[in-house]
């Protein structure tokens, strides 16, 4: 924890498998980590470390085998099929590696899918100019770049303000420059909205920003770190 | 850390609602099927259902705002004014003496003369037929006419509509009847005849050849043919229910007979009586209207199951293809009931449009359709057009709610599945563990192998939608077939080559009718019923000579009898069985056990001895009711028979069944070809779609849009081509089950023929359609990009 000493998400003893008997695999090995409110946490690893299942699980998408997940108290274990949807329409945000926008709406609503979800949602112009789609608000996802794409998606997540946004690889399918520009406006919004961020990154360079870094091999924690010399997004190059 | 210079705004409308138009767009091929769909069955089904319903509603409203009789009698000259008011009280004479079950049967008679004469057209040799003249009527059996208007001076007359189509007489034409002129001012439906029996006792009508016609008393009067003094006579009470209406009618028969006798009157007999539950001038239409509506049901029962069909393959389709957006929404927060009403909305929205397209439809053009089908058979009145809330419900609110249903369960069912299998495209239920080995082929062979085995549940769910279209097929192709045949076999199926039913035993010198036909043997008959909750089936019991030459059964042991083959077939009854049979208008029931099938397919029959029927229905041991023989019976008396039944006769009767079943068969036959085509296009469409994926990867990888074809089309044709030698053997068997369910509606039976000609039309048509559909799907996998298979792909 670094930005804020009460910590606001709570992993304990998480262990998750994939398959039975003898094709079984252990994806998660048991992994201990807190994150603090408004920090920006970036899970590090290479393929297959477990990562985006950890991601996953921390979105109530998928369930742990053990351990226990508790984000501002309320534990995930203990949430039904309800509950879990509820909590993730009412704190989370989700950032896909592939946008996943909806085709035939256009950036207005797409983004407007996300504040549907809430009762009180960010101003959808102001945040259209944020993200630097203002001009773009009436064109459909396929007349937009992968970048401005990934864009509406971090504001689909964004617009109804949650308090944690998941970010799996959003950079992963950009170039470089475009990259930069996501990361930057991924750093913006945690500035300004103050969201807990964790990001799934295999981005090595993607740490240097981040307030807390957690390093995972195998489906364990090698590293769990905070970044005391954290650079802007702009600073960082890989 | 602090949020600080946030600005909210206000929660939107769901945006999803505006995306419902929008998958309507992008998809409007499959909708537009999926509407086609509906609104052929709700415009066809229900158009004939209103037609059906307010057709029969008008006959019955007629009874009583046209004044229809009771029943008619002939007498053999016009009756005293004494002789009527005595048989209108409904009292036996007093010289009767007392009888204490006898309840007098009030009624009100009304000359209703006529008289039968040569019609002609004026100016042209030859006649038209005969035509029965009445005078003005005024009180009893009123009319209704369809275009012009009621004669007004003795020149005019108005003729029955339906005769006046056959014979291309309209408004304003000439006629002649007895050589007299008249100008045809109006043409009507007479409600004492909806179908146009010159006798109650002809085998069938003839609307070509019989006409009635009314002129003002003074025309009556310039037609010097013979009068018939017939009357028509209503009961003062109305008889509440048809065996009470029954026993009212031999009451009066009995008073008719009793105060004829008495009268005084030199030679006054009745010639005719007719009450009108008896009465197939006013009663066949109204029969046959009812049939249709058996065969619509029917259809709609097929119908409904291949919408449930489509919308469930349908709905699992759209939720494949949408899974990326489902995982995204769910992952974001949306509830499954959210999702829920979404993706029902579409659909919902459809079939409502489809709904009120196809209602419209049916309540005007449909109906019309169907109307002219009736009045191109019958003498039938303007109707006026029903709400019919039976329509309604069973072609509209039962597709809406089985839409809705269906729609639920698939999409309650699939939104189970966490949203990260949604996001992963991973909505199998069941995972193969194993890629299945495949034998060392070339490679192109594997890969078709391949394709196979990926796409089994879909071919599963080409051939269940073939199946339904063979049913379809098989309706639309089998039943002109059906009735063909037995068109063409009905003459075959007389026991003898003339069959002459006496009106009694005796001649006027109480002596017995013989005839000296070579080979003629006496039978007895009597009628019953089946009654069952669906429909009471005539039964016709004869009784034979224990060696006849024409009906060879057994001997029976007491209490047994056999039974038609179509009886056997009909209600599945066997050697052994017990069947129990009714009086038609008596509370007395009959218990016989089954001795035997008699194979006789034209009629549901019961067959016995002569001296077991006679004893049965408590009649002398002697009694016969008439004669059948393969030599013609010339020798009796016209006036001593009630009705010949000769071979030629069968053919009409059979000609009569295409006349008023054919015509609905080629409705049919629309409906189920246009169904047919669009189950194959749709399926075969959602076979391409769900391997787009693959197709787009493997241009990606090079391959031609002619390989990939041939790998992805070959297989798909090898399972239609042998999916159809399944499917139309199951497809004839579920169409032998529709068929039973039919007939078991209406009286009569027939099996369902397919001859083998049937069976290859069948599987031509569907292979065929299937080729056209190749070709639309090649062009498919032309469109299919190469980008697919990178996007959206996690």
């Amino acid at each position: 924890m670094s930005q804020n000493d009460i910590a606001f998400l709570t992993v304990k003893g998480l262990k998750k498998s994939f398959g039975s008997g003898d094709t079984r695999q252990e994806v998660l090995k048991g992994m201990d980590f807190t994150v603090g409110r408004g920090e920006f946490c970036v899970l590090l690893g290479p393929s297959g470390s477990g990562k985006s299942t950890l991601l996953n699980i921390l979105g109530g998408i998928d369930s742990a085998d053990e351990g226990e997940i508790s984000i501002n108290g309320d534990k995930l274990a203990e949430m039904d099929e309800k509950s879990l949807t509820r909590y993730r329409r009412r704190h989370l945000g989700y950032v896909f590696q592939m946008y996943n926008l909806i085709p035939d709406l256009n950036v207005k609503e797409n983004i407007e899918t996300g504040a549907y979800l809430s009762d009180k949602p960010l101003d959808i112009d102001e945040l259209l100019k944020i993200l630097g789609l203002y001009e773009h608000r009436y064109k459909l996802p396929n007349q937009l770049s992968g970048g401005q794409q990934q864009r509406v998606s971090i504001g689909r997540a964004i617009v109804k303000n949650p308090d944690i946004l998941l970010c799996d690889e959003p950079t992963g399918a950009l170039d470089y420059n475009t990259s930069k520009e996501i990361l930057q406006l991924i750093e913006e919004v945690n500035k300004k909205y103050g969201n807990t961020i964790i990001m799934v990154t295999h981005n090595e360079a993607i740490k240097q920003m981040a307030d807390h870094v957690i390093k995972l091999r195998d489906g364990r924690i090698r590293h769990d770190i905070v970044n005391t010399e954290k650079l802007s997004a702009a600073e960082i190059e890989w | 850390m602090e949020k600080k210079s946030i600005s909210f705004g206000t929660r939107p409308k769901d945006p999803l609602r505006r995306r419902v138009w929008r998958d309507i767009r992008r998809d409007w091929r499959r909708y537009l099927m999926i509407c086609i769909m509906l609104v052929a069955t709700i415009g066809f089904v229900s158009g004939m259902y209103v037609a059906n319903n307010s057709m029969l509603n008008t006959l019955s409203r007629n009874v009583s705002a046209l004044n229809r009789e009771d029943g008619h009698f002939t007498l053999s000259q016009k009756a005293d004014s004494s002789v009527i008011d005595a048989v209108e009280s409904g009292e036996l004479p007093e010289m009767f003496g007392e009888d204490e079950d006898f309840e007098p049967v009030p009624v009100t008679v009304y000359e209703l003369f006529y008289k039968d004469t040569a019609e002609g057209l004026a100016g042209k040799n030859g006649s038209t037929g005969t035509v029965r003249i009445y005078g003005e009527r005024r009180d009893v059996d009123m009319y209704d006419i369809l275009d012009g208007r009621a004669p007004g001076n003795e020149n005019e007359i108005i003729i029955d509509r339906m005769h006046a189509d056959n014979a291309e007489i309209k408004v304003g034409d000439r006629i002649t009847a007895d050589g007299e002129e008249f100008e045809v001012v109006g043409l009507a439906a007479f409600v004492d005849y909806s179908t146009l029996y010159e006798s109650n006792t002809d085998t069938m009508f003839d609307a070509l050849t019989f006409n009635v016609g009314m002129v003002t008393d003074e025309g009556y009067e310039r037609i010097s043919a013979p009068e018939e003094a017939n009357y028509a006579f209503t009961y003062v009470r109305e008889p509440a229910d048809e065996y009470e209406e029954k026993e009212m009618s031999d009451s009066f028969l009995k008073v008719l007979f009793a105060q004829t006798a008495v009268s005084g009157c030199e030679g006054l007999e009745i010639t005719d009586f007719v009450p009108a539950y008896a009465n197939n001038a006013l009663n066949f239409a109204e029969d046959d209207i009812g049939k249709d509506k058996a065969m619509g049901g029917v259809l709609l029962y097929i119908l409904t199951a291949v919408l449930a069909f489509i919308f469930a393959v349908t709905i699992s389709t759209t939720l494949e293809q949408e899974a990326s957006v489902i995982g995204t929404l769910r992952a974001s927060g949306y509830s499954r009931g959210e999702l829920l009403r979404y993706y029902m909305s579409a659909p919902l929205l459809i079939v409502i449009i489809s709904a009120v397209i196809g209602n419209v439809l049916g309540y005007t053009v449909m109906k019309d359709i169907v109307a002219d089908m009736y009045y191109g058979s019958y003498s039938l009145p303007t109707f006026e057009t029903l709400w019919t809330p039976e329509a309604f419900i069973r072609t509209t609110v039962v597709p809406i709610v089985l839409m809705l249903v269906i729609n639920v369960i698939v999409i309650t069912r699939a939104l189970k599945l966490s949203p990260l299998r949604f996001l992963r495209h991973d909505l199998k239920r069941t995972k193969r563990k194993k890629a299945v080995r495949l034998p060392r082929w070339g490679f192109l062979h594997r890969f078709r192998l391949r394709v196979f085995l990926q796409n089994i549940p879909n071919y599963i769910m080409l051939f269940v939608g073939i199946t339904f279209v063979m049913v379809l097929i098989s309706m639309a192709v089998g039943m002109p077939e059906t009735l063909s045949y037995y068109q063409d076999s009905m003459g075959d199926m007389m026991f003898a080559e003339d069959q002459v039913i006496l009106k009694s035993t005796a001649d006027e010198n109480g002596d017995t009718i013989i005839t000296s036909a070579d080979g003629a043997e006496r039978f007895s008959m009597a009628s019953l019923e089946r009654k069952s909750d669906v429909y009471n089936e005539e039964v016709a019991v004869y009784g034979v000579e224990a060696d006849s030459r024409y009906v060879r059964i057994g001997e029976c042991a007491e209490g047994s009898v056999y039974i038609s083959k179509a009886y056997a077939d009909k209600y599945g009854v066997g050697d052994g069985d017990t069947i129990k049979l009714s009086e038609k208008y008596e509370h007395k029931d009959y218990e016989w056990k089954v001795q035997g099938i008699y194979d006789y397919s034209a009629a549901v029959a019961v067959f016995m001895e002569r001296e077991q029927l006679n004893e049965v229905f408590g009649r002398d041991s002697g009694d016969f009711t008439g004669y059948m023989s393969d030599e013609m019976i010339t020798d009796i008396g016209r006036e001593y028979i009630a009705k010949e039944i000769t071979s030629q006769d069968m053919i009409k009767v059979a000609d009569q069944l295409d006349k008023s079943m054919g015509a609905f068969m080629v409705y049919f036959q629309y409906v189920c070809f246009i169904v047919a085509a669009i189950i194959l296009y749709l399926l075969t469409k959602i076979i391409i779609e769900k391997n787009e994926r693959s197709i787009s990867m493997a241009k990606i990888l090079g391959y031609g849009n002619g390989e990939i074809a041939s790998l992805y089309l070959i297989p798909t044709a090898a399972v239609v081509f042998f999916s159809e030698f399944l499917a139309i053997y199951l497809g004839f068997k579920l169409m032998e089950f529709f068929w039973r369910l039919i007939m078991m509606k209406m009286s009569g039976w027939f099996a369902f023929i397919l001859p083998f000609s049937g069976f290859v039309k069948e599987f031509l048509l569907v292979f065929a359609a299937y080729v056209i559909i190749t070709v639309l799907d090649y062009m498919r996998i032309r469109r299919i990009p190469k980008a697919l298979a990178l996007k959206n792909m996690e």
